[in-house]
């Protein structure tokens, strides 16, 4: 999941960063993501991975890194 | 001139409340105090009417008052981005003649410290009067400038009065009014909510800046607020719309909603309709150099998902017209800014017939316009004006960079992005551009795609072929 999120992210909407240096907990928002970018982020994860993320979770402290990232989505699934 | 209004509530309604920033607010009363005294120490400075003055402060209650400082000193202000780098705002700083910056605190280590005017540390004063005449300049707001180097757009206090006063008078605000706002003081749209919001007695209430991430939370502090108007940009509105919450956050007292600055995707646009069907919807149009000169109030009936929305009808007695050979879209009126601000002069950008070309592409459709997008190399990134030229000149003097250009891709979050292709010498890597541009340009400047080429694609005239270019980039 991390993997499909981060191929994502770096094709769609961040591209002044590297990838391969670009670490779990590195700070996706001060890399750029901003509200458009997180809005096109949460539809393709909605999408790609069969989960609902409800609206009042949107916060900086779930979409902030990779690895927030991917235990939200994991969280938001099995609820 | 242009503070008139505001001047006037502040007689009627000293009392009222004027500015709200988290848990700090400032009635009109509190709110003229504080530019009095900064128009004093500004003056006591020596600044004199017409000069730029730079506001080195995020959008908030201190940057409002010095704003209107600046104003009741007769001079005009010049508001900094500070998510710039430190060397596109000493350009702008130098190109402006900025004789003063007004901050809060301690000088950025940039900047010459003897420009420097620290806005907490003043008495209360009332400054000497000045006349203000109608066509003095209010403000210089630069863009990405064509000539490779950001370039002022010089306002005067004729043209944001004109805009304020007919936003105003649309939107019907009054002293009830509680409006949010959220556009930074470098963008025209805070002119809607500094003039018309401030001159109708209403009250601002500056979105923290973290609900941008948070829709949930930012639909329900316009609940909590009791906002009754926002005049924002459409991708703020569409993860609102998308995400926001709202069948649980009832936003009964927001009687508008206004956007601008970027195209509403017309699918996200019904959404949002959907959503708050007791609140009316305004799309605003115009470059910085025309404020707003079209409008469309959003008529719900007529949104069709795969049919982009009008820009509707011309604005604040603009008058428009499309060039028949060119279908480029012409604007005068007593909205347009009076030029470019270049070596402390305003050169105007009105052709022989007092027409202002905007570089946009339209046609009127039954008494409506529409826009079909630019027709020069400008983009449009996140909202802001990026010229390719001002990218291609940053890279193309690095070291080792043999020659480059800049087009725009076109991105789904973005609107636009820049994309480079290089032409470099053995020693150059596109890591090492990556990271020189990251120190001189801001992230909305920074391409997303870099090509290394052997030759820039060139036409049998010996120009650039940028279609080309554009086909090797996309692929």
């Amino acid at each position: 999941m991390k993997e499909k999120l981060k191929t994502f992210i770096f094709a769609e909407l961040i591209y002044h960063e590297d990838p391969a240096s670009f670490g779990d907990e590195d700070n996706l928002l001060d890399a750029g993501l901003d509200s458009m970018g997180i809005m096109r982020l949460i539809m393709f994860a909605e999408k790609e991975f069969g989960v609902t993320l409800p609206d009042t979770e949107i916060e900086p402290d779930n979409v902030g890194s990779l690895n927030k990232l991917e235990n939200w989505i994991k969280r938001s699934g099995q609820a | 001139m242009l503070l008139g209004p505001f001047l006037h509530q502040c007689d009627l309604q000293p009392d009222a409340l004027a500015l709200q920033e988290q848990d700090r607010w400032i009635n009109y009363r509190q709110l003229l105090k504080h530019a009095h005294s900064i128009a004093a120490a500004l003056q006591s400075c020596g600044v004199i009417p017409g000069q730029p003055v730079a506001i080195h402060l995020d959008r908030g209650i201190a940057a409002a008052s010095a704003l209107f400082g600046v104003l009741l000193a007769g001079a005009c202000y010049v508001p900094l981005d500070l998510k710039n780098p430190p060397p596109r705002l000493s350009f702008i700083i130098a190109d402006a003649h900025v004789q003063v910056v007004l901050g809060l605190g301690v000088a950025p280590a940039w900047l010459d410290e003897s420009l420097w005017l620290d806005i907490a540390n003043y008495a209360a004063a009332i400054p000497e009067p000045v006349e203000i005449a109608a066509e003095s300049l209010a403000a210089i707001l630069y863009t990405s400038g064509s000539t490779g180097q950001p370039r002022g757009v010089a306002i005067s206090q004729r043209a944001i009065t004109a805009f304020a006063a007919w936003a105003a008078d649309l939107l019907a605000l009054s002293p009830a009014d509680r409006i949010a706002s959220s556009a930074p003081f470098f963008f025209d749209l805070s002119t809607f909510d500094l003039y018309a919001v401030l001159g109708s007695g209403g009250s601002l209430h500056f979105v923290p800046a973290g609900l941008s991430m948070a829709p949930a939370r930012l639909s329900a502090w316009l609940m909590a607020q009791n906002i009754s108007g926002w005049y924002t940009v459409p991708s703020q509105l569409a993860f609102l719309g998308y995400k926001g919450n709202l069948a649980q956050t009832p936003l009964d007292a927001l009687r508008f909603l206004v956007f601008a600055g970027e195209v509403f995707p017309t699918p996200a646009l019904i959404a949002l309709a959907a959503s708050l069907p007791q609140t009316a919807l305004y799309n605003f149009f115009g470059p910085t150099e025309t404020n707003v000169c079209c409008y469309w109030p959003v008529e719900r009936h007529r949104l069709i998902a795969d049919q982009s929305i009008p820009i509707g009808l011309p604005a604040a007695g603009c008058e428009l017209n499309v060039d028949a050979n060119t279908g480029e879209l012409l604007v005068r009126g007593p909205t347009l800014a009076s030029g470019y601000w270049r070596d402390g002069c305003v050169q105007s950008f009105l052709n022989a017939d007092g027409w202002y070309a905007t570089g946009d592409h339209a046609s009127l459709d039954q008494h409506e316009y529409r826009f079909h997008g630019r027709m020069g190399r400008m983009l449009k990134c996140s909202g802001y004006r990026v010229e390719p030229a001002e990218i291609e000149s940053a890279v193309n003097a690095m070291p080792g960079v043999k020659v480059c250009a800049v087009i725009g891709i076109d991105d789904p979050t973005a609107g636009q992005r820049p994309a480079l292709a290089v032409v470099l010498d053995a020693e150059m890597t596109i890591a090492e551009i990556r990271k020189l541009l990251s120190r001189q340009l801001p992230t909305y400047m920074q391409p997303s795609r870099y090509l290394i080429l052997e030759d820039l694609p060139l036409l049998a005239n010996g120009k650039m072929d940028y279609q080309r270019l554009r086909e090797l980039c996309e692929a």
